[in-house]
């Protein structure tokens, strides 16, 4: 049984998600019991992938170029771990919520299901497959309370989303004119002799691929679905569409780029600079957006197009240095991101504004979630003891150490105007009212007794997160190091 | 004038009319001529010369042909590529039900300028 | 929301036509072009004319959407127990099982069969599901 754990990773939360809509009364239970089963099914990989070793599964017993394969390595096991661990907390804190029915938690379980379907496979159609199925939950969760802007957000994000991911099936119609297979592996092995014949359409899947997925991170010109479509979510869905859903596409750009194209087609091409000038130009753009802010939730969508674009940038780096930055900021930024998101949602709903000014006197309400918030936005800016300081701090090195210091007085600037609107959120925080409003107080009274157990512990296990992260440092490290290795066999930049 | 060509220009087609009509559902013609553009570059490309249809006649074994076939993985892929076409039209249709009972237009100018 | 009374007599009569092609479209999507996906489309597409020709709430006591949603979660719930089945006597998951048959007879193929089928009602229900889904809305607008 135990050679079939792969598959049953990515079977047990769809099963469970056809389970829940049969039932009324047991959907949580089967909602949290499957993802329970597919971290603990993760979880008891982790030697064997840890010691860099590839598990390889062949689906309906064809091997090969013939049929799907799913391969977990290191890549796909940091990546998933991230998917599964923040889908579980999502889970837990939708729970109080007695508006979501059972379609809420069919769609949250298909959804998680094909993030592993994403992560795991290697057959390059089936990544298109399970990403498109992935984008259409998310779709159905952003409009899931039908409110007009929902729908607006949803419909914004549908259209781009739509036309990213025909640009990537356009990508990989060439590759397959081109080598004739499908496995990641088998079209790697193939395409060092056909680029050297037909440059430009190894070069045009490229950028085809690139493109869409491009629009699905959120970089700079095509980042236009990423702030309706994340402030206007409901908020368990908007940290996990910042958490981890953008952080699929990065990682479906990482596979592509790492293992299809290898790293010296990337370095030969000059795109590694254009993904660099991408990254800050996302960053600088952010940064100065969430500035201008007065919606919350808002300001934390442009601070995820910030914190993506330190990303890209320590992936177009593209040293060791680089490539450990880049992603150990993918799993703090995950971390961090749904702490803050999380916040939020418990901040507007016992405020009832999602201004920034609507908070006065939060923090006196409520100490520990304020204390939460603060030390996530700490992470954010990049302030020591906490996990963000240490990977932007690993960009920072990776930077000068490849002679390009430019990006490190640019980093420092972002997380200066970064600083300045975390800042301005934590003062209203902090402040007093001016005047004591009744209506408020009794209504807060009410909403703290209400079902706050399972909205507040995730952000206490996700706060201890940051801060454990941050001591030590090496503790994440080693959890990136497998997924950083295998990058490096691959590559010989 | 091959077919990949014709396919690349029906692509781009879709893609203005994505990117440049106000109407929503212009928008969502424009993306269903996309994913037919793409469903006809994969077919244009498993094209054998003379080949046939990949479809074995009664009474042969399963030995190795010697007559030429057309490739049929491209077009299992496309079945999957049309459903999926399919679910998010639909998906896209429902949604754009429920934006014009709301704000009764269809004017992507108009409803950005809602708040 | 009906029509004249040739497009009804019509469509009374070739609708059990109609549902028949389905159905051989899903038997023998092994053999020759079809397949479950292709099969299910027809049988919605019966469905919806039915729908078109003689109004929905007529249509909707033959084919109630209660039914249409229980048809479609079983049959994903099949097909992950087909799955399933395949892990259990031994092979790999949504491995083959069954006998091979003779190529070029209906009961060849192993476990396309049951797949075809669970699909092609799958598809069936989900399609009808849709377009009630859709149509229900005209009195809300």
């Amino acid at each position: 049984m135990s050679i079939h754990i792969p598959i049953l990773i990515i079977i047990s939360p769809l099963l469970a998600a056809f389970l829940v809509l049969l039932t009324r009364k047991y959907k949580i239970v089967l909602a949290t019991g499957s993802i329970i089963i597919s971290i603990v099914f993760t979880l008891t990989l982790s030697s064997r992938v840890l010691s860099s070793d590839k598990i390889t599964y062949h689906l309906g017993g064809w091997r090969g170029p013939l049929g799907i394969s799913l391969v977990i390595d290191g890549l796909s096991f940091f990546f998933s771990l991230i998917a599964l661990g923040l889908g579980l907390l999502v889970i837990i804190y939708s729970i109080p919520e007695k508006r979501y029915g059972r379609t809420y938690y069919f769609l949250l379980l298909v959804s998680l299901s094909s993030m592993i379907g994403v992560i795991y496979t290697a057959d390059i159609f089936n990544m298109y497959v399970f990403y498109e199925l992935l984008s259409l939950t998310m779709y159905l969760l952003i409009a899931y309370p039908k409110t007009g802007v929902t729908l607006r957000a949803s419909f914004n994000y549908l259209i781009m989303g739509g036309v990213g991911l025909s640009f990537f099936l356009l990508g990989v119609g060439f590759l397959y004119a081109m080598t004739g297979t499908l496995d990641i592996f088998h079209i790697a092995e193939k395409l060092p002799a056909v680029f050297n014949s037909s440059t430009r359409m190894v070069l045009m899947s490229f950028v085809l691929i690139a493109t869409g997925m491009g629009i699905k991170i959120a970089v700079f010109p095509l980042h236009g679905w990423l702030p309706d479509a994340h402030s206007m979510a409901p908020s368990p869905v908007s940290a996990l569409l910042s958490g981890v859903t953008v952080k699929i596409g990065i990682y479906c750009l990482i596979r592509v780029v790492y293992t299809v194209f290898s790293a010296e087609m990337f370095f030969l091409i000059n795109s590694h600079n254009i993904l660099m000038v991408l990254g800050v130009v996302s960053l600088l753009f952010g940064a100065s957006m969430a500035l201008a802010q007065k919606d919350l939730k808002r300001l934390l969508a442009y601070s995820t197009i910030n914190q993506l674009g330190i990303v890209l940038i320590g992936l177009g780096i593209g040293t060791e240095l680089g490539l450990t930055g880049a992603l150990f900021h993918i799993l703090n930024h995950a971390i961090m991101k749904s702490t803050l998101f999380f916040c939020a949602g418990i901040m507007i709903a016992e405020t009832g504004t999602r201004e920034v000014q609507g908070l006065n006197g939060f923090g006196r309400q409520q100490p520990v979630i304020t204390f939460a918030f603060i030390i996530a936005s700490l992470g954010m800016i990049g302030i020591p003891p906490i996990n963000g300081f240490t990977s932007k701090w690993l960009i920072c090195l990776a930077a000068v150490e490849a002679g390009y210091v430019v990006l490190v007085a640019i980093i420092l600037m972002a997380s200066a105007i970064a600083a300045a609107y975390y800042f301005r959120v934590i003062q209203v925080l902090l402040s007093v009212p001016l005047k004591q409003d009744p209506m408020s107080g009794h209504e807060g009274e009410q909403m703290i007794h209400r079902g706050n157990l399972f909205r507040s512990w995730p952000i206490y296990i996700l706060a201890a997160g940051c801060l454990l992260l941050g001591l030590l440092p090496t503790l994440g490290i080693s959890l990136v190091k497998p997924a950083v290795s295998f990058l490096l066999s691959h590559a010989a930049p | 004038m091959n077919p990949v060509n014709i396919s690349l220009l029906v692509f781009m087609i879709g893609l203005y009319g994505v990117m440049s009509k106000n109407n929503l559902i212009k928008k969502i013609m424009g993306l269903t001529i996309m994913n037919g553009s793409i469903v006809l570059f994969f077919i244009s490309i498993g094209y054998r010369k003379g080949g046939l249809a990949p479809i074995l006649e009664k009474g042969t074994t399963g030995g190795i042909p010697t007559t030429i076939f057309v490739d049929p993985l491209p077009q299992a892929l496309m079945l999957t590529a049309i459903v999926i076409g399919i679910s998010v039209t639909a998906l896209a249709l429902a949604m754009i039900v429920k934006i014009y009972s709301k704000y009764k237009t269809l004017d992507i100018q108009q409803l950005s300028k809602e708040r | 929301m009906g029509s004249s009374k040739i497009i009804r007599t019509i469509v009374q009569k070739l609708f059990p036509f109609i549902m028949l092609f389905g159905f051989y479209l899903i038997s023998h999507g092994h053999l020759s072009p079809g397949g479950g996906f292709q099969g299910g489309v027809v049988l919605g597409t019966a469905i919806i004319l039915l729908a078109l020709s003689h109004g929905i709430e007529q249509t909707e006591k033959k084919f109630k959407s209660r039914w249409l949603n229980m048809l479609e979660k079983l049959g994903i719930l099949t097909l992950i127990f087909l799955g399933f089945l395949g892990i259990f006597f031994g092979w790999s998951f949504l491995g083959n099982f069954l006998p091979l048959g003779k190529p070029g007879e209906i009961a060849s193929g192993g476990l396309m069969l049951p797949f075809s089928i669970a699909i092609g009602i799958k598809v069936a229900a989900g399609v009808s599901a849709i377009f009630y889904a859709l149509i229900k809305y005209r009195g809300e607008i």
